[in-house]
This record gives C-alpha cells, sequence and structure tokens, in this order.
C-alpha cells in the first residue's frame, strides 16, 4: 500500500471518529435527562468518550496529513481539497485547545460538526495530488497558508460558541419586537447552514448517480472589422439542469425524472459559462435545504432554534460568552501573522508588492478590520453578551466568504486554487 | 451627568486627594466618585478610572478635534467604514489588474450598466480614490491621538498604585469577596504573600492592606499594536515620495545586455528555461491532458556602469556586481534593487545578421559585414563598397501618407535603408533598402522597391547565405524591476504589530487587592480579560488560605457595561 492510500484511508477513519464523537456529545448532552442516572456523571462519562473519540480522529487526521505530506513531496494545503481537510482539521486542534482550557463538553456539540460540514466540503473537490506550479513553490506556501488557517479555525471555534450563547439565551417565549428578532437571526444562522448540508447531499447524490449533462457554447468575437473570431466554450453539469447557462445549446442531456430540458436560462448578465452551472448548484442546494429545514420542522413541530434551547440548559452564558471572546482573542494574532503579515512577504517574494487590492487580500483585510471592530466594541465599548455572540456568528460568515465566496464569485490571482 | 454642569465641580476625595476633572475613581484610594454610595454596580475600570485629556472642560478648536479623534466610537465607525468601502472595490476587478485597457470604455463593455456605473462612481479605482485614503489618514489620526489620550493616564495610574483601597472599590470589583477572618490583619496579609508569589504576583504590603500584580506589560500591548501600525500606514504613505519606489517591467531577449532606465545598472539575461512537468510526475487523472510549468527560471547577471555611462559617443564601462538564477519566488536583489521573474515569450528574436554583399549578375561577393538589429553602426565597408545606414525600421510599415515608419520599437519586421556608393555607382550614391527577415522581404517586395529607387543598372545585392549568418536570442524573459526603499519601515511596523498582538492577547494584567481589619476579609481583583482565569486564580489562593470560595461565587454581579 502506497502512502497516499494510507493517507486516503486515515482521511475516511478520521471522518467516522469525528461522526462517532459527534455522537457521543450528543449522548453525553441529551442523555442527561434520561432516567435513573445522575445527570453530572452521565455528562462526564461520555464527554470523555467522545473526547478521546474526537482526539483520535484528529490524530488520524494529522496521520493523513504528514503522510500525504510525504506521498506528494509537498505540503498538501496546495488546492481547494487540501486547504479544506486541513481547515477541518485546524478546527480541531483549535477546539482541542479551547476544550482544555474550559472542558465545556457542550462545544464539542456544536465545534465537531463544523469539521465534520468542511471535511465533507472538501470532498467535492478532486482529490488527486498534483505537482506545484512555479508561483506556489515556496516555503511561504507552507507558513501563510497553514498559520491563515489555524487562525480562522479558532473563529470557527468563536463562532459555535457564539451560536451557542445565542441559542441559550434568545428568549422564544417572547413576543416582543427586539426578542422576534433575534429569534429570527437565529433561525436564518441554523437555515443557513441546512443549506449548506443541502448542498453537500445534492452533490454526493448526484455525484453517486453518475449524473452528468454537457452544454456547449459558441461565442463569436468581432475582432477586427470583417475577421470574426470564434470559440466554443463546454461546460458539463453534474447536477440536473434547472438553469441552463446563457445563450447555450444542449450538447448531451441525461432526462431526470421525465424532464428533458432546463427549466430556465440563466439572466443575460450571467456572462460566464460556468456562471449557469454555479446559479443551478445555488439552486439545488436552497431546494435541499429547504426540504431538508421542512423535514426537521415536521419533526420537531417548531421552530429548530427553540427546539435546540433545551439542549443548553444548565450552561452557564457568562462561560460560553467568555469562550467566544477568548477563542476571539487567541485566533486574532495567528490570524494577523499567517493571513496578513506572511501573505505580505509572500507577496514581496513572489509578485515584488506587499499588497496589491487583489480580492482575496481585500477579504482577507475585511475579515481582519471586522474582528478588530469586534475587539474594539468588546473591550472599549462593553459589548458583551447577545452583541458580541452576534459579531462573533456573523466574522465566522465573512471568514468563509473570504476562503470560498471570493474563489466562486470574484476572480483573481488566488483563483488557482482549483475551485469548482 | 446630564443637564448643566455644575460651575465648580468638586474633586476632592473624601481621603483627602484632589482629582483632575473627569476622574472617574479616586486616584489614590479608588473610591467611585460619580456615583453614590449605595451603589451596587461593579466598577468600571477602563484606564483605572483616570481622567483623559479629552475630557477637559471647554474646550477649544484643537481640544475638539482631539476629542473627535480620542474617540473609540468614532474609530470604530472609521474601522467598519473603511471595511464597507473596501469590499466595494472587490465587485468588479480593479482598472490597476490590467495593464493596457480604456476604463471609459471597457467597463461598459464588459459589464454592461452596471460597469459603467461603477466606473462613474469611481469604484474601478476604489483604493486610490480620495475618500479611500481620507478614511486611512483618519484611522492614522485616530491611532496616534485615541492611544495618546488613554496611554499617559494608564501609565501614571498604574506607576503610582496605592496598595490600600477604599472599601467601596474593593467590594465593586467583578470579582470580589468580603468574608470573616479569625486571625489579625498583619498575621494574615503576611501569610498570604507567598502564595500569591507562587502563582507568579509581585505583592506589596502595606500593614493589614495588600496588592498583588502581575503581567503589568501587557497593558501596553493595544498601544505598541497601534505603533506598529502607524509606523505600516507611514510608511506605505512614504512609498509615493520620488525616489522611494520604483516599478517597471522591461523585456530582456537572451543574451542581450539591457540598460535600466533611470539607473546605472544592466542586466543580462544569459540563459532562460521553461520547464513542464513530465507525465510521471504528475497524478494519473492529468497524464496526457493537462500541461503544468514546473519552473520558470531566468539565469540573470547585473552589471554596474562605471565610467562613460550618460556619454552616447562612448561604450560605457561596466563591472559585473551580481548574478542570480531568477525564479517565481527568488528574485535577484542587490542594493535594494529587485528583479522578480513575470513573464515570458518564446518567440525568437532576430539579434544580427550578417549579410554578404554581391554582384547578383556575376555572382561575385564583395565581403560581409555584421548588422544589429539595435544600435547598429553608421557604415559598414564590404571589398570597395561603403554602405552607409541612414534609417533603420523595427516594424516596418507605411504611415497613412504612405512614407515608412516603425510601428513599434521591437525588432518583428526589421528594416533598412543604406546608401551604398563605390565604383560604377552613381557619385550620389545608390540607395538600398534591405529587409532581412525572408517573409519580410517576399511581403514588403523588396526587389521591386529596391528596382524603383536603383533603377535598371542595378547589380549590388545584400543575401544571408545560411543561418550561420543569423543570430537569434531564443527566447523573452520580462522581469518587473523594482525598487522600494520604504520597505523595511513596512516590516518593522508588522513586526510592532505582531509583538503588541501577543503581549497583548496571551498574557492578562491581573491585580489582586485586599484588606483586613476589624475581622473580616475584603478582596477585590481585577484583569483586562479572561475572567474565567482569575476566578480560577483567585479561588485557589483563597483554597491555600483554607477560605472555601467556589469560582462562580467570585463573580460579582456581570457586566460593567
Amino acid at each position: 500500500m502506497s502512502l497516499l492510500d494510507f493517507s486516503n484511508d486515515v482521511f475516511i477513519a478520521a471522518f467516522f471518529l469525528y461522526s462517532a464523537a459527534f455522537m457521543l456529545f450528543t449522548i453525553a448532552i441529551m442523555g442527561r435527562r434520561w432516567s435513573g442516572r445522575e445527570p453530572e456523571e452521565h455528562s462526564a462519562r461520555w464527554g470523555r468518550a467522545a473526547f478521546i473519540a474526537s482526539s483520535l480522529g484528529l490524530l488520524c487526521h494529522l496521520a493523513y496529513f504528514f503522510t500525504r505530506w510525504a506521498g506528494g513531496g509537498h505540503i498538501p494545503v496546495s488546492n481547494m481539497y487540501e486547504f479544506m481537510t486541513f481547515l477541518s482539521m485546524m478546527v480541531m486542534v483549535a477546539f482541542t485547545v479551547i476544550f482544555s482550557i474550559y472542558r465545556k463538553i457542550l462545544l464539542g456539540l456544536f465545534s465537531v460538526p463544523i469539521s465534520i460540514i468542511v471535511m465533507a466540503y472538501a470532498a467535492v473537490f478532486p482529490q488527486e495530488v498534483q505537482p506545484l506550479i512555479p508561483s506556489l513553490r515556496s516555503i511561504y506556501l507552507n507558513i501563510h497558508v497553514t498559520l491563515a488557517a489555524f487562525g480562522e479555525s479558532f473563529f470557527a471555534v468563536a463562532f459555535a460558541a457564539g451560536l451557542m450563547y445565542l441559542l441559550r439565551t434568545v428568549n422564544f417565549n417572547s413576543s416582543s419586537k427586539s426578542d422576534k428578532r433575534q429569534q429570527r437571526g437565529v433561525e436564518f444562522t441554523l437555515f443557513i447552514i441546512i443549506v449548506i448540508i443541502g448542498f453537500l447531499a445534492s452533490v454526493f447524490a448526484f455525484r453517486g448517480a453518475g449524473y452528468e449533462t454537457v452544454f456547449i457554447r459558441s461565442n463569436v468575437t468581432v475582432d477586427n472589422p470583417g475577421q470574426k473570431d470564434s470559440t466554443i466554450e463546454k461546460v458539463s453539469y453534474k447536477m440536473p439542469p434547472i438553469v441552463a447557462p446563457y445563450h447555450s445549446e444542449i450538447e448531451s442531456f441525461q432526462s431526470i425524472l421525465g424532464i428533458k430540458k432546463p427549466l430556465f436560462e440563466a439572466p443575460f448578465w450571467m456572462k460566464g459559462v460556468n456562471a449557469g452551472r454555479k446559479l443551478n448548484t445555488v439552486i439545488w442546494s436552497l431546494l435541499t435545504g429547504a426540504v431538508l429545514y421542512g423535514v426537521l420542522r415536521l419533526l420537531v413541530r417548531k421552530p429548530l432554534g427553540r427546539a435546540l434551547q433545551p439542549v443548553l440548559d444548565g450552561i452557564d452564558e457568562g462561560d460560553l460568552d467568555e469562550i467566544t471572546y477568548r477563542a476571539i482573542a487567541i485566533g486574532f494574532p495567528i490570524f494577523t501573522l499567517g493571513a496578513l503579515i506572511f501573505a505580505m512577504i509572500w507577496a514581496q517574494v513572489a509578485w515584488g508588492r506587499f499588497w496589491g487590492w487583489d480580492p482575496k487580500e481585500v477579504w482577507a483585510l475585511v475579515t481582519w478590520l471586522f474582528y478588530s471592530a469586534y475587539l474594539h466594541l468588546r473591550l472599549a465599548r462593553g459589548w458583551q453578551g447577545r452583541r458580541s455572540a452576534w459579531l462573533a456568528v456573523l466574522g465566522f460568515l465573512i471568514v468563509m466568504f473570504t476562503l470560498v465566496g471570493v474563489n466562486l464569485v470574484i476572480a483573481g490571482l488566488h483563483s488557482y486554487a482549483g475551485t469548482d | 451627568m446630564s443637564g448643566n454642569p455644575p460651575l465648580i465641580v468638586n474633586t476632592k476625595c473624601e481621603c483627602g486627594h484632589q482629582n483632575p476633572v473627569g476622574t472617574v475613581l479616586c486616584e489614590a484610594c479608588g473610591n467611585p466618585l460619580l456615583d453614590g454610595a449605595d451603589s451596587a454596580r461593579p466598577l468600571e475600570m477602563r484606564y483605572d478610572g483616570k481622567a483623559r485629556r479629552s475630557q477637559k472642560t471647554n474646550p477649544g478648536v484643537i481640544d475638539r478635534v482631539w476629542n473627535f479623534f480620542s474617540s473609540v466610537k468614532i474609530a470604530i465607525y472609521l474601522i467598519v467604514l473603511t471595511l464597507l468601502g473596501s469590499t466595494l472595490g472587490t465587485v468588479f476587478p480593479q482598472e490597476s489588474t490590467f495593464l493596457h485597457i480604456d476604463p471609459s470604455t471597457y467597463y461598459k463593455q464588459r459589464y454592461g450598466t452596471a460597469g459603467d456605473i461603477y466606473y462613474r462612481l469611481g469604484l474601478s479605482h476604489t483604493y486610490e480614490s480620495w475618500w479611500f485614503i481620507t478614511l486611512l489618514v483618519m484611522i492614522g489620526a485616530s491611532l496616534v491621538i485615541c492611544s495618546l489620550d488613554r496611554v499617559l493616564p494608564l501609565y501614571k495610574a498604574l506607576s503610582r498604585q496605592q496598595i490600600r483601597k477604599h472599601r467601596r472599590f474593593l467590594t465593586r470589583q467583578r470579582v470580589a469577596l468580603a468574608t470573616k477572618v479569625a486571625e489579625g490583619p498583619e498575621d494574615w496579609v503576611s501569610k498570604a504573600v507567598q502564595p500569591l508569589k507562587k502563582q507568579g504576583y509581585r505583592v506589596m504590603t502595606d500593614g493589614g492592606a495588600l496588592l498583588a500584580e502581575k503581567h503589568r506589560f501587557s497593558r501596553w500591548g493595544p498601544y505598541i499594536i497601534h505603533i506598529g501600525l502607524i509606523i505600516f500606514l507611514l510608511a506605505v504613505l512614504a512609498r509615493g515620495l520620488p525616489g522611494l519606489h520604483m516599478d517597471q517591467h522591461l523585456a530582456f531577449p537572451q543574451g542581450e545586455i539591457v540598460h535600466i532606465p533611470d539607473t546605472s545598472y544592466y542586466l543580462v539575461n544569459e540563459r532562460f528555461t521553461v520547464e513542464f512537468y513530465k507525465d510521471e510526475e504528475m497524478p494519473e487523472e492529468f497524464r496526457g491532458k493537462k500541461v503544468l510549468p514546473k519552473l520558470y527560471e531566468t539565469k540573470a547577471v547585473l552589471y554596474e556602469c562605471t565610467a562613460d555611462c550618460g556619454d552616447p559617443s562612448r561604450e560605457p564601462k561596466l563591472a559585473k556586481v551580481a548574478s542570480h538564477a531568477i525564479q517565481v519566488n527568488d528574485p535577484l536583489s542587490y542594493k535594494g534593487m529587485k528583479a522578480y521573474q513575470f513573464d515570458y515569450d518564446l518567440t525568437p528574436v532576430l539579434r544580427s545578421v550578417t549579410p554578404k554583399l554581391v554582384n547578383s549578375a556575376t555572382g561575385e561577393s564583395y565581403g560581409s559585414f555584421k548588422l544589429e538589429m539595435k544600435n547598429p553602426q553608421r557604415s559598414f565597408t564590404a571589398g570597395p563598397y561603403t554602405l552607409e545606414l541612414k534609417e533603420k525600421y523595427m516594424e516596418f510599415g507605411l504611415s497613412e501618407e504612405g512614407k515608412p515608419i516603425s510601428k513599434s520599437p521591437y525588432p518583428n519586421e526589421p528594416a533598412f535603408f543604406f546608401l551604398i556608393k563605390g565604383p560604377k555607382l552613381p557619385a550620389g550614391g545608390e540607395p538600398y533598402f534591405y529587409f532581412p527577415k525572408q517573409n519580410d522581404k517576399a511581403e514588403f517586395q523588396q526587389d521591386a522597391i529596391n528596382d524603383k529607387l536603383g533603377g535598371q543598372g542595378r547589380f549590388l545585392e545584400l543575401e544571408v547565405g545560411d543561418m550561420s549568418g543569423v543570430d537569434v536570442s531564443e527566447s523573452t524573459s520580462y522581469l518587473n524591476v523594482r525598487v522600494d526603499r520604504a520597505m523595511p519601515f513596512v516590516w518593522v511596523g508588522a513586526g510592532i504589530v505582531m509583538l503588541g498582538l501577543v503581549l497583548g492577547f496571551y498574557w492578562q494584567h491581573r491585580r489582586i487587592w485586599l484588606t483586613v481589619g476589624e475581622g473580616e476579609l475584603t478582596l477585590g481583583a481585577h484583569t483586562n480579560k479572561n475572567w474565567y482565569g482569575l476566578r480560577r486564580e483567585v479561588s485557589s489562593f483563597l483554597k491555600k488560605m483554607d477560605i472555601n470560595a467556589d469560582e462562580k461565587s467570585l463573580e460579582n454581579g456581570g457586566d460593567p457595561a
């Protein structure tokens, strides 16, 4: 068995261990009120088992990382698949750090699933080891990318703690205007998470079914008067096309549920042939997410936030507030060093300018400014508790946009990261 | 604090200390001055309750500016505005990402009406726009003034601390405890010194009162960060000053020495290499489908001109000063000037030809000479003939009036115009057009032109026999040559920011005050962050003193705000 095969195997082992840890954390928290048990003792025992499982998972994850490094010949953070697997690993490291300080079992219930979702997202991308192009062959690939991801993973833990704080404190029984707004905010955040799960579910379901439809579009551009230049672009859909690319023709169509052609065409301003495909993916994610959300609502028969609140009963909200802040306070210097300072050093070495207002650079700066505002609001303006928790939730959305959204929506110098 | 302020504010504390206006907690004993004795809310401990310059009564103009920039609220607004402004610049690509476009038409063509509006709003150059620069300058001002307004009072407060504090100061800390003790004040306090020292505190006592403090330096973290940011911002602004910054993209044909404009340096690209990954180095999925580059490398040698530099009539004297294999991520660097691998072109470029002058009637050859594309000699001799170079065209073309012109300075379609003098030629010489490249010769009909110019008796031709008479550089490497004298300051600024971040975030300033008297221990503790850790520490200290206080029970009301 080659190193890379072994690497892939332990990665899958890590995935299953995290899933097991998640279930054990759930039992540790949900099972407190099972009959014939001491709640404290139950939580402590199952919580320990869960933490052992998540730590074993992290060991496997580390084994994946280093064997892939050895087998591939370069640090595995060079494309989207590798970066996302690394980020999920760092989320577990950050969780382990914060957990060892605060020993809050509940933190596992919310942090481990973030790591699992990021891992699943990684699997959307092509997984083979690619050799490095000249611009990535640098020691700064090792330093810049890893430190940035490590800092961001603390923001992920802060997101988990912030969301927990909100679930714990928002008054779901009140119908006052401000409480209603908080309720809707929490519900919307949960919906977004479910849409992301919906995206993953649809990608893997259609991939499992081997679905493919291909569109072609010929572009005619007039370069010089009287001289036409025509190119043919091809795009392959891995999900049934609800939306076809703007001005395209079907090359091959795999019909599904008796539907033989796309329902709509992308609007004219979506010029790129891939824009239609991305829009299609978004629509599928929203649809699947909405269905998932609907099913969950039918099962629990109340808003998900309200249904989750009892899980957090008896948790000290002050501790959650503190954990949120602490995670950001630990992550902020690491993020600054990795995502800004080493990014500038590398940019200086590779491109001769330390800052060029490339979209990825701008969004790293936006993330940094956002968390600086958070720190000033908290330290100098006394924003604690709920407002601080909302900022922690919003901050992580900005982090995810910087990592994923910028590559999907805005092109730039970082677009070689292999986004699909 | 609403309504009209009284004309004379009494700021004298009951302990007898006279405090400046704006003081929240007495500078000496810590007694809260602003709210009533019955309030039990945790104290606002920022800057230890000292008055700041911005709290002056009767502000003048300078004071008002100072007050504006010293406000953290304003600073946060500036941060948020900069954040929002930055995001606007990522909607469409900025003008600076393109080398050759006309922005006034590009955005409309490429992105339609939205693009046109984007351009008209000036968002296509967001980061150079006046409002964005103004925001950055205002952030800089805010950094300076906010820091000065706070760091000085804080420094004074922390360097002149009284050990014995007012009881209300202690009981209204966020971590506080009041409990009965049996021992006498001085005995209890002296017993408390050792355990606290073990926890890393510096301990000072004053009879029945004690102050334990650690990691005060962490309080300077934020101000160190701000100093670093100011140095960074100033360095960035300084890059705009003339002479500190140079940035040019230059073409270096292989084997040709090229002068770097505005400097005394010459650089020669001795060899340019592109390597691609071989199939066996690629994953199976890619083989035969994808081509991935592995290496771009320019073997470069840098020369400095030592004499005859600006004189066009003489060859400059050059001395080799540096050589380096330039790769992406590995520039050549010499005395602050750097050359980065930027681009390449594998189209061969003609460097020189060595044509022979022949008699087309007899086939007799009169000799050959070397004709350089760049900086050719002005006259040549071949046998009894002399050739005077009158004009050269690097990329031959015709103007609208039908006159020959050069369309670019690159030797893509070179042409030379000679006047040949010698035996059997007219006294004024015979004009002769020469296209060194075979295709150009045909395309521009060299023979027809010369027949027209030289008339019927024309018998001389310039010919290149074989490829040995042609010197071609195989490829061209494009290097980005830069000088950035402000960079060291950028890095120093960034380094100071990091130092401040580490000091400020990975350590916390913790203080514990306690007084024992009348059979009672009163304890108050404060930290600038991580209350959880402080409570744990105080609880474990009390345990050693045989007082059982649960971590949670030490908490005294939640947030001060």
